[in-house]
């Protein structure tokens, strides 16, 4: 498979040069190059989900160490993961029922399996589930040292998928790779259209005559105003502009396009408008496990002027945006210093930055940072494509799209 | 208003018991006998635990983890219970489980000795290295396994009746009701057990019980390397009191090269805080010992806050040595993380909407000095910190935002 790694490649120097960038197309990118890996991944006749799963994490390896800070890709990867393991559960459940039924007839399987085929092939399926499952109370005392004994939890496929015969095999390894790409497809799918998703909530969350203050330039958030408009709500927004990428501009031409009434408002006269604003809407670069907010620079001082005011603050965001990390140290370790050129112009401050003088460093630095972290207390609503949640609920949704063994897929491969 | 909350009864109710600590001057004869409570529930049942001054929670807390000798324990009970605590040296446990020893006598086997849960749980838990919800756990294995019940609803009515004396006997342990409980939780609704005969499933919850030790260890190795992820290069962290879990953490931390620096409170009265400053200082790892009070005075040193919990509370919040409460709130007005290392084993069906609304456990005072005769004292051991005052939970089911607290326990005990 020569021709994946070069397309592995050749996607890691984009990231690297951040010729992708945004989470939007960086997840699409890693989606697709993850479908291409598993469909020219060759299958062999054991562990096939375990075969996936390392090509995955090898390939996935190199994507989130390209660019760090493109939570997105690391996302995607994880998602993908959840999805082998989860194809790979659902058909294993259904061998191990056909295997059960047909030992009942064939009297050369285990015991159990004679004894009880249904009921045992249900705990089976139930014990291979719970292994998706974050740990929790309940298979506290249970005893499946998952960790420490099984590395892969599909292992218990496994055994009981030699016995099977070999044509069956075939057959299933076939259907496991299009189970598992279909389900990629529909992931792609998902990432394309979450903003139609989101932006059908628009109507439940503004309402007539209200003043919305949003920060920069987001698609999903262009996309959620201008659903609202579409279904006849007039209302106001106003636009902080976003310095130094101006992008707030972009979004206001857009808007008004749109006929939405909109005012341009520099960054730093946020505080001075936001008593006259019902509600805060942007857009976000990742959310975290603990709710806690990755997003442009300078939302984070909306956030402080929204709570100082009680105005809601509200974060719309598709779900390959939701995190599953904890921000450990968010303002160092999750960001990206970019160029000072967005800041200053080099010909006329070339003199101030001149390495010549004052022994080797410059007097004056410029630091641009892309990144804010908005701790969760600040949030008052996620509007996703499953809907409105707290942010002390994003846990819940985490759980639901990535299993727990994953999390620590990057640490666990690079040490 | 509070005067009148059932917390407060049993409050007073401990105190009308031991008048002799508080009022030990002539005019305390000349007193009117206190009016008595017309209504306590708690009259009706009696704590079997005869010894009101120090709960038996804290005793095993003393014993793990004080500076303090337990001779010096029992002279201070001396002192402060005046002739109403039982001789030095007989520790109340041994009297409490003689007595209960007669009333659960039916638990037992047919051996000579009667077997008592209580024994058991006691033998358990003077083990050094054991949780108290590892101490119950095996206790409780230990009923199955003397148990003569021939059906599963036998068995588990012997259990919940073990449970319940076990509970009974220290009402002031959370971990010791929350092992209880989980044990029990898994007695009746693990479905794996249907599929078996009865003595395979006698050997298997057996098994598991006399496992739960290993799992508890695990469990604080799974917190330890959560946990240590948090810890910066050169940042300084507070820890408050002695706990087993925090300081694996900052063992892992250390052992991974972490640069950082603690300040551990001293931790009055028992002190634990000295021993925890010992055990890191023979870690290599820099350490400062503060007083209680000069937490606030350091506040704006430290970058975060790690404690342990004796057992976390449904609404997020814990259940900690006294004083966490107060750390929490210099930390949250200065808006420094508190993270709490706490293994889900600890997690307690309890929702307390205030700080007396937990059976207080006790615990004596050594002031130093007689106390001033009519000077009432403050013993109780342990305070509740509401989750709004908690960042995250570090527990072996991954890092928790308080607020998961409350959906592991309706998931398990739905």
């Amino acid at each position: 498979m020569p021709d994946v790694q070069a397309l592995v490649n050749d996607f890691v120097l984009k990231l690297k040069r951040r010729k992708i960038e945004g989470s939007h197309a960086s997840a699409r990118h890693t989606a697709e190059l993850l479908r291409s890996v598993i469909s020219q991944q060759r299958m062999p006749h054991t562990n096939q989900a375990g075969a996936l799963i390392d090509a995955v994490k090898a390939v996935g390896e190199q994507l989130i160490a390209a660019n760090p800070v493109e939570l997105a890709v690391g996302n995607i990867v994880r998602r993908v993961l959840h999805i082998i393991r989860e194809e790979d559960l659902s058909s294993t459940a259904t061998a191990i029922e056909g295997l059960g039924l047909s030992a009942g007839s064939d009297d050369d399987d285990e015991g159990q399996h004679v004894d009880h085929p249904a009921l045992s092939a249900a705990a089976l399926a139930a014990a291979a589930r719970s292994t998706l499952r974050a740990p929790s109370l309940q298979t506290l005392l249970e005893d499946i040292p998952r960790s420490a004994v099984t590395p892969q939890p599909p292992s218990s496929g496994g055994d009981s998928e030699g016995k099977s015969k070999s044509a069956d095999k075939n057959l299933r390894s076939r259907k496991l790779k299009h189970d598992v790409i279909e389900a990629i497809n529909e992931l792609i799918q998902d990432i394309d259209t979450c903003h139609e998703q989101v932006s059908e909530q628009a109507v439940e969350h503004i309402h007539q005559n209200e003043v919305i203050l949003t920060f920069g330039r987001s698609r999903t958030v262009k996309e959620f105003l201008c659903a609202a408009k579409e279904k006849n709500r007039s209302f106001r927004v106003f636009v902080a502009e976003g310095a130094p990428r101006y992008q707030g501009h972009v979004l206001a031409k857009e808007l008004v396009g749109k006929g939405i009434q909109t005012t341009v408002i520099t960054d730093s006269a946020v505080f001075a408008m936001i008593s006259r604003v019902n509600m805060v809407i942007v857009g976000a670069h990742a959310i975290m496990a603990n709710g806690g907010v990755i997003a442009p620079v300078g939302i984070n001082m909306v956030a402080l002027a929204a709570q100082r005011h009680a105005v809601p603050f509200v974060v719309v965001a598709g779900s390959h945006k939701l995190c599953p990390l904890y921000p450990h140290n968010p303002e160092v370790l999750l960001n990206d210093l970019k160029s000072p050129s967005d800041l200053l112009d080099f010909g006329e401050f070339s003199d101030c930055m001149d390495f010549g003088s004052h022994g080797g460093s410059p007097l004056l630095h410029v630091v641009n940072p892309a990144f804010d972290y908005v701790p969760p207390k600040l949030v008052s609503l996620f509007i996703t494509d499953t809907g409105g949640h707290n942010p002390s609920y994003v846990y819940r949704l985490i759980a639901d799209y990535y299993s727990a063994d994953d999390l620590v897929v990057k640490r666990r491969s690079t040490s | 208003m509070w005067l009148r909350s059932a917390s407060f009864v049993l409050d007073k109710r401990l105190q009308q018991q031991e008048p002799s600590s508080f009022f030990h001057d002539p005019r305390d004869s000349a007193q009117p006998p206190p009016p008595s409570p017309s209504v306590d529930p708690m009259d009706q049942n009696p704590d079997p635990n005869p010894n009101h001054g120090i709960s038996a929670y804290y005793q095993t807390r003393a014993e793990h983890h004080a500076v303090v000798s337990s001779d010096w324990l029992a002279q201070a009970q001396a002192a402060i219970g005046r002739g109403a605590a039982p001789p030095s040296g007989c520790w109340p446990s041994a009297a409490a489980s003689s007595a209960v020893a007669a009333r659960t006598g039916s638990v037992g086997g047919g051996g000579g000795k009667p077997f008592s849960v209580i024994d058991e749980f006691n033998y358990w838990r003077k083990k050094p290295d054991l949780a108290e919800a590892v101490a119950a756990i095996m206790a409780l294995a230990a009923v199955i396994r003397s148990s003569e019940a021939t059906t599963m609803m036998e068995l588990e009515i012997e259990l919940k009746k073990a449970s319940d004396t076990l509970k009974s006997w220290d009402t002031t342990s959370i971990s010791l009701s929350a092992g209880c409980d989980l044990f029990m939780r898994y007695v009746t609704r693990t479905s794996a057990l249907e599929y078996e005969d009865f003595d395979a499933a006698k050997l298997r919850l057996i098994e598991r019980g006399e496992k739960f030790g290993e799992i508890s260890l695990k469990a604080r190795r799974t917190i330890a390397m959560l946990g240590q992820d948090f810890i910066f290069d050169s940042c300084t962290i507070l820890v408050h009191g002695f706990s087993r879990v925090v300081f694996e953490v900052l063992k892992l931390a250390a052992s991974n090269r972490k640069l950082f620096r603690v300040l551990c409170t001293e931790g009055r009265p028992d002190r634990t805080g000295l021993r925890f400053s010992n055990e890191l200082a023979a870690l290599g790892v820099p350490v400062k010992l503060l007083i209680d009070s000069a937490v606030a005075y350091s506040m704006d040193e430290v970058d975060m806050v790690f404690v342990g919990a004796d057992g976390v509370v449904e609404s997020g919040g814990i259940i900690n040595m006294m004083g966490t409460y107060q750390i929490a709130l210099v930390a949250h007005s200065m808006n420094k993380p508190v993270y709490v290392a706490a293994e889900s084993y600890k997690f307690a069906r309890l929702y307390p909407l205030d700080q007396k609304d937990l059976a207080p456990a006790l615990r004596p005072i050594d002031f130093g000095v007689p106390i001033p005769s009519g000077v009432e004292v403050e013993t109780s051991a342990r305070d509740y910190t509401p989750p709004q005052y908690l960042t995250l939970l570090f527990t072996d089911l991954g890092v928790l935002t308080p607020s998961v607290v409350s959906d592991e326990l309706i998931q398990l005990y739905l």
